[in-house]
């Protein structure tokens, strides 16, 4: 077999960008993005001062999250280990650039569509180097056949001290680096400003003061801070104990005056943010919907009629209106808009896009024809029998789909491997929640539009709503747990909490989203139209900075 | 003729070219030249005519395009390392360069420039057409005109500046990017007319290696070195950076030592083993207490200091008084010991004379101990010893290199080259493998078909008589002289050459060109595209890019010589395919042009009838009468000038132009260690002198060494001179200038009040990605770097108050400029550091620089001379033939801080010394970054304070001339011309 790697010497590399540049006139890759770059962190207190180069580029993992999270197979490893991408095939959903933990993907602006490094696949047919093997004058770029054991890359690997990029995230990068650096190899373990030292800085990533190394506590003391009262009994003074896996200095420790001590990136690639509001509002528009039909299914599983063909219709044409403002919010989404439809024709199962894809149109499908046939036998004289006679069947099919359709989203989160935060255990109920908040407070707004909607369901919906609201809230609280689990999730989380959308989690999450409706629910039940606005607002800006924040964190 | 192939249109300068699709698939490399499934490089030699392969942008898709490989030299830097095009065989576009696998300099690889060629090519602001002015200078309004027209014109002004004056014309170069071909012509007008960049460069080293040596510049072996020291940042920049840092990484990489001098930390200065961050002008100190542990620890190569310096000349020196010691009783010793034997003969004296040479080195350079270097570099101590026992463990394999850096920043530096080479000396690392050579040893420059004799003139505006040690012409003062009314220029060249921009006291350049009764009538820019200069001059003309252009070039990488031709890379594709092509500005972008021809042309048509005598120098050796071709200019010199290219060429069956054509590079010799010692012939044939020299004829032939003639060195004492006689006659008679010693910079801690926030600017430093002015045009070159922050250590930031990105400003002694500050332990406390590449600017929103590099900006000069740059704005995006000017992401485009740098012209070497004592201080509300400042009378005033450190040719000449004839210098006059004109009054 042949298998593909890249080792790269840090001892020889001089950092003079040559293979950056050889590969943007190799590729023809655009201005603003970059396929391979040199990252520069320079370290130390003078004169014990060193200027770290790291090659960077994508490290054609042997388990590529980028592979299989892509809907449509656009983004494919080969059988001889290159990850390798097909820009007439990609849809431009942007879900590789999330799931890639090292930064690797970009969208092109020219194509629309995701890029990466290639391993100049085109050249390794043809028995060439890859373009910046070739140009770089140090030969500290090493391309070959890891499963060959007379190739260079082979036997210099095997007698050298290598280390890679964030193995823990169990991709199997196959870029292996000699004298790699920590401070480089590790993207939050540096300092950031608004500027290169040869170069504008004007990338969204890294300029919050939470996602810095060393973190100003509330009361201008950092935490590692000797100058406290607390001593120890033999006199010493002792340090306040620090947050929860958030050390001191930064992810990797610098002895002795650590402040004084400087690590700060002076080169980077800049990389943009690819999701923006879309994603957090198809969340509750999607969720809404879905949760509707959950109501309305699990109503006619338990029997009782509490749904009458009023309350279905209405309910069932809300969700649908929501579905299709979904839809039409992932299709804009997608920077190959016009290729949506593929998804559906070329399925990459292992992508929880693709699946959720079909969970959608699935779901859409099925509560539509249900609706229609609810809808036939009241206006189109439909004999009500056989709507009477099907719903058991259509809400027993519809219900896994509607609950699919509210919680595959996390699934697809958890895919999206460079986001640490998103892979939370407890993202499905959380969704879950939400959605069941959401569509009680729509019947009950429903129950007051509609003269003819069965009282009985709006009293029961409002009734059960401040208990939603408060699983839901609580869910919420729940969700700073998961985030401890690894040092990029816990800055996304304090990115969203105490970071950029700060206001956007308390005032928009927390305020609106759920203590507001909570109050109302509790003390003015009548105001359920206020209660429901100020649901859909607080949770999409709740959506809005669960999404974005984590995305600011660099994987670079 | 009329059935010939027309010549295709490129669409460079236009759009981004297209390429035609191959019939047939690519080679399989694997198959045919590794079956054992090895990866190539690069497509073998014998496919480059013809070579076809998948398109990477269209991949996944199997596009197949189809190319001819025709190699070129990169011109970007000096280096000349090779490149490869990859021209279309339908379109005749070109598609990228890669590396010229052949070349034994670059040996297939580059750095970020080469690739970066395309972006110059392709760049949609470059210049199309010849350009005439139609407003005022300055103004910015442009015709265009025909290549005819404008040698018409010019070759009439050049011919009645001929007629009326000896010197009227002026070529003046930046980067000559070739070996010898310009100043051919402009000997060929009979004038003193060549001017260059180099003392604002190299020529403060140079003059150092010179005193030395006779040649002007190192070549270090770094492949082969067990110790590398630098004084300069090669593995990042330097004349010959990717040559240099294959081999210094590969050196090091096998366990040399590396030690890198610099007081801020430059790439090479962190891949170093040992950085010693020197405090500026401190060097000489440095190099001497090192050079001082080798001496009394007896560490040093006596037995080769023995044979080739001219110690016997020193012993003769401190007789004479000439260099006194401090132990007046060895000075008594020598004097006694000379006189007790009077002609001491080559063999006979040495062994009893010796032991007094190295007495006096340990006499002399006893004061200079590492305990003095650490306290006066402010380098940890250890540091020091660390690389002192380095230098004395190399093995004769010291490979050293300094060639800007702390040479060019200080008054006196050219001692820094000198002390640095002495331990080459002592070390006895001369021109061994793994130390350092000398430039001609390794370098090779062919002579062309003929050549006209010496200019009989001097050029006063060139080497004033102030400067009589000059080792470049005095470039960067020319507008001060101009301003003193010493000269006039009737026809002013400048080719890749920006001295607005990039020289000190760029607004003097500006008052001289847009005088009134400016005293440069005619300017002409020779310019592939827009620079700050061109804009105010008279004629713009667009030379070629590095693959649109024919030149030699040869530089001393390694050890080994070869030649490399720069080819206009379209023009040979389309010859290859049968298209015929007489001028190269068919075949370029537009009506691009190249030199070469331009110059054929010209002097052409500047002397018409042949009455100047300047047409016959241009005619070809091969059509007698008629005007000769670059091609048959280049054919003579590879059938009669290059040992061993006819010989190459003729077993492939190829002519030796062929063969050239098809490599672009010939190896001829790899290997050139020792030259200096090889026997040249028997002494019995010669007169032996006292001081070990052959003569025949009345001429130094060469030098006795072991009872054998050898070449020697090219001095006039044929040895490496320790004590320079010519400095001692010159006028520079004291010590600290006969011997390798430690001058006092201009920034010496006695001229810096650091308690008052003065702190030295180091303005001269170069990035890896950038050369000067010329890469403006690489978009993917300014992508990686934009802009020139002021490095500044935190405790400095700390005491002015600022932090990464806070503006500051910088003052100078003549005014200052405004720029945001990159905070960082990476610089000594007490200095700042900005790259001099970066802050271009243009007057005019959609001409001038290129717009994703430079800022617009307005000039406003208030009538006295003060002058004001003001940014209006940054960089933009604009919308051209190539999308991606749309896409520029970056608007800070750094500063032009030369422009408030005031002239220091060093009063031996006459480099501009480029430290500046400043002040800074947090920039003032309204300040944008990028903005200067400057009062061109204070200009005048500093000019005329370093002036008044020289030692003028008319009061201390020994012998009547302006300057020793031994040393070098371009278009060398007639030893006539070097007389002193006769004074009118006694002085």
């Amino acid at each position: 077999m042949t298998n593909y790697a890249f080792l790269i010497d840090q001892s020889k590399c001089i950092g003079c960008h040559a293979c950056s540049v050889a590969c943007k006139s190799e590729n023809q890759v655009p201005l603003g993005v970059y396929r391979t770059w040199v990252k520069y962190v320079e370290t130390g207190t003078f004169p014990d001062v060193r200027r770290r180069f790291q090659v960077t580029r994508c490290n054609h993992c042997a388990n590529p999250p980028c592979v299989r999270i892509c809907p449509v197979g656009a983004m494919y490893q080969r059988a001889d280990g290159i990850v390798e991408f097909d820009p007439e095939i990609c849809i431009g959903c942007k879900s590789c650039i999330q799931a890639c933990p090292y930064d690797s993907i970009y969208l092109d602006p020219e194509t629309h569509t995701a890029a990466k490094c290639h391993f100049c696949a085109h050249r390794i047919e043809m028995g060439l180097e890859p373009a910046c093997v070739v140009v770089c004058p140090e030969h500290a770029i090493l391309a070959g056949d890891l499963d060959d054991p007379n190739s260079e890359i082979r036997r210099k690997l095997t007698v050298s001290q290598v280390t890679v990029r964030k193995p823990e995230q169990g991709t199997g990068p196959k870029l292996f680096y000699i004298e790699g650096n920590d401070w480089a190899l590790h993207p939050t373990a540096s300092s950031a400003y608004d500027s290169f030292f040869w170069a504008d800085r004007v990338t969204e990533q890294n300029i919050s003061v939470y996602a810095l190394p060393v973190l100003p506590s509330s009361n201008g003391r950092t935490h590692g801070d000797t100058n406290t009262p607390r001593r120890a009994p033999s006199g010493t003074p002792i340090r306040l104990p620090q947050e929860q896996g958030r050390p001191w200095n930064g992810p990797v420790q610098f002895g002795g005056r650590v402040a004084e001590h400087m690590v700060q990136t002076a080169y980077n690639a800049q990389h943009k943010i690819y999701w923006h509001w879309e994603l957090p509002l198809y969340l509750v528009t999607k969720n809404l919907a879905g949760g509707l039909y959950l109501l309305a299914s699990l109503a006619v599983m338990l029997g009782g009629g509490l749904f009458d063909p009023v309350a279905f219709l209405g309910a069932g044409l809300t969700a649908l209106i929501f579905m299709l403002i979904t839809v039409i919010l992932l299709i804009k989404d997608l920077s190959q808009p016009k290729r949506f439809y593929t998804i559906l024709l070329r399925p990459q199962w292992k992508s929880w896009v693709a699946r959720g894809a079909f969970v959608l149109v699935g779901f859409t499908a099925l509560g539509g024809l249900w609706w229609l046939i609810e809808g036939a036998a009241q206006i189109a004289g439909l004999d009500p029998a056989w709507s009477q006679a099907l719903r058991p069947a259509l809400a027993w099919l519809t219900f896994p789909l509607a609950l699919l359709a509210v919680v595959y989203t996390a699934f697809l989160l958890g895919q999206a491997e460079g986001r640490d935060m998103w892979q939370s255990p407890i993202l499905p109920l959380q969704l879950a929640a939400q959605a069941i908040m959401l569509s009680l407070a729509a019947l009950g707004v429903l129950g007051g539009l509609l003269p003819a909607f069965p009282e009985r369901l709006t009293s029961l919906a409002q009734s059960a709503l401040p208990a939603a609201i408060a699983v839901s809230l609580l869910l919420l609280l729940l969700g700073r747990f998961p985030s401890l689990a690894s040092e990029v999730a816990l800055l996304g989380y304090r990115e969203m909490t105490h970071g950029a959308y700060r206001r956007h989690f308390w005032w928009g999450g927390l305020g609106l989203g759920h203590l507001l409706p909570l109050a109302l629910s509790l003390f003015l039940p009548f105001a359920v139209p206020l209660t429901f606005l100020a649901m859909l607002v607080g949770l999409f800006l709740y959506s809005y900075a669960f999404i974005l924040a984590p995305q600011r964190i660099p994987n670079s | 003729m009329t059935d010939r192939p027309s010549i295709p249109p490129t669409s460079a300068g236009l759009s981004l070219p297209h390429f035609s699709l191959s019939a047939r698939p690519p080679i399989q490399l694997t198959e045919v030249v590794h079956p054992d499934g090895r990866i190539s490089q690069y497509p073998p030699p014998e496919y480059w005519d013809d070579w076809v392969e998948w398109d990477g942008k269209e991949w996944p898709k199997r596009v197949p395009r189809r190319y001819t490989l025709v190699p070129t030299v990169c011109f970007n830097c000096e280096a000349a390392c090779g490149l490869l095009a990859y021209v279309d065989k339908e379109t005749f576009e070109i598609r990228k360069f890669e590396g010229n696998p052949v070349h034994p300099g670059s040996r297939g690889r580059n750095c970020a420039k080469g690739p970066a060629t395309h972006n110059q090519v392709y760049d949609p602001e470059r210049i199309l057409y010849p350009l005439k002015r139609v407003g005022k200078r300055g103004e910015g309004k442009w015709q265009r005109i025909s290549w005819e027209q404008a040698l018409d014109e010019i070759a009439a002004k050049m011919r009645q500046s001929k007629l009326r004056r000896p010197n009227g014309i002026v070529y003046h170069v930046g980067r000559p990017g070739e070996d010898g071909y310009t100043n051919r012509v402009v000997q060929t007008w009979g004038m003193d007319g060549h001017n260059s960049h180099t003392n604002v460069c190299s020529s403060s080293a140079r003059a150092g290696y010179n005193f030395w040596s006779g040649q002007d510049r190192p070549s270090p072996d770094h492949a082969n070195a067990r110790v590398i020291l630098l004084v300069s940042s090669h593995l990042e920049t330097g004349h010959y950076f990717n040559p240099h840092a294959q081999r210094i990484i590969e050196a090091k990489s096998r366990g040399a030592t590396l030690i890198t001098l610099d007081p801020r930390l430059s790439n090479t200065a962190s891949m170093s083993n040992i950085w010693l961050p020197t405090y500026p002008g401190s060097e000489t100190v440095v190099l001497l207490a090192i050079a001082n542990y080798l001496i009394q620890n007896d560490l040093y190569d006596k037995e080769f200091i023995r044979r080739w310096v001219n110690w016997k000349e020193t012993l003769h020196a401190v007789a004479r008084g000439w260099l006194p010691l401090k132990d007046a009783s060895l000075a008594e010793r020598i004097s006694a010991h000379l006189a007790s034997s009077p002609d001491p003969g080559p063999a006979s004296s040495s062994l009893d004379l010796f032991p007094l040479f190295d007495a006096l080195l340990k006499d002399l350079y006893a004061e200079y101990t590492l305990e003095r270097a650490a306290r006066e570099s402010e380098v940890p101590l250890d540091r020091l010893q660390e690389a002192a026992r380095a230098v004395a463990d190399c093995d004769h394999k010291l490979a050293t290199h300094v060639w800007r850096s702390a040479s060019v920043g200080n008054l006196g530096g050219w001692q820094v080259a000198r002390c640095l080479f002495f331990l080459n000396v002592l070390t006895g690392s001369v021109g061994t493998r793994g130390g350092t050579s000398l430039t001609n040893w390794n370098k090779f420059v062919p002579k062309p078909f003929k050549g006209a004799p010496s200019p009989e003139t001097w050029n006063e505006l060139h080497y004033p008589i102030e400067y009589p040690l000059a080792h470049y012409e005095m470039s960067f003062l020319l507008p001060h002289l101009l301003e003193e009314g010493r000269g006039e220029i009737d026809v002013y060249f400048t080719r890749v050459y920006n001295p607005l921009w990039v020289n000190p006291d760029g607004f003097m350049w500006l008052k001289i060109l847009t005088r009134d009764d400016s005293p440069i009538k005619c300017y002409v820019a020779l310019t592939p595209t827009w620079n700050e200069t061109a804009w105010f001059a008279d004629y713009v003309l667009p030379m070629g890019h590095g693959p649109e252009r024919h030149d030699l070039m040869s530089q001393e990488t390694h050890s080994g010589q070869w030649i490399a031709f720069r080819q206009p890379v379209r023009r040979v594709a389309m010859e290859r395919s049968g298209i015929k092509v007489d001028f190269t500005y068919q075949a370029n972008p537009g009506e691009v042009w190249e030199e070469n021809e331009f110059w054929i042309q010209l002097s052409a048509r500047m002397d018409p009838d042949g009455s100047l005598g300047i047409r016959q120098w241009f005619e070809s050796p091969y059509r007698p009468g008629e005007i000769i071709t670059v091609e048959e200019y280049y054919r003579w010199i590879f059938e009669n000038s290059v040992p061993g290219l006819p010989e190459a060429a003729a077993k492939e069956g190829l002519t030796p132009l062929d063969y050239m054509r098809k490599y672009g590079v010939f190896e001829i010799r790899r290997e050139n260690y020792l030259p200096y010692a090889k026997p040249i012939g028997q002494p019995e044939d010669y007169q032996v002198d006292e001081f070990d020299r052959a003569w025949k004829d009345g001429q130094v032939v060469g030098l006795v060494v072991d009872g054998a003639v050898r070449p020697g060195f090219d001095t006039p004492s044929k040895k490496l001179e320790f004590f320079s006689e010519t400095l001692y006659l010159w006028g520079w008679s004291e010590r600290e200038y006969t011997i390798p010693w430690s001058l006092k910079s201009h920034v010496h801690p006695e001229h810096v009040d650091r308690a008052k926030g003065e702190m030295i600017l180091l303005p001269n430093f170069r990035l890896p990605t950038l050369i000067h002015t010329r890469s403006a045009n690489a978009k993917w070159l300014y992508e990686i770097s934009h802009k020139n922050p002021v490095w500044i250590h935190p405790h400095d930031a700390k005491r002015i108050g600022v932090e990464t990105g806070d503006l500051v400003r910088v003052e100078t002694e003549i005014g200052y400029f405004v720029d945001s500050v990159w905070v960082t332990e990476a610089i000594k406390p007490g200095m700042v550091a900005v790259s001099h590449h970066l802050g271009r600017w243009r007057l005019q929103e959609q001409a001038g620089v290129n717009r994703g590099a430079s800022s617009l900006v307005k000039i406003d000069e208030d009538g006295s001379g003060r002058y004001h740059l003001r940014v209006l704005h940054g960089a933009t995006a604009w919308t051209s033939g190539d999308p991606d000017t749309a896409r520029i992401w970056w608007t800070n485009v750094g500063v032009n801080q030369n422009l408030a740098h005031a002239v220091h012209p060093d009063p031996v070497s006459g480099v501009h010394c480029w430290l500046q004592k400043v002040v800074v201080r947090q920039a003032e509300p309204g300040d944008r970054a990028g903005d200067v400042f400057a009062d061109t009378n204070k200009s005048m005033e500093v000019y005329r304070q370093w002036l008044a450190l020289t030692r003028p040719a008319h009061r201390f000449s020994p012998d009547g001339t302006r300057r020793p004839y031994w040393l070098s210098r371009p278009l060398k006059p007639t030893r006539a011309a070097y007389q002193l004109p006769q004074p009118a009054e006694g002085t």
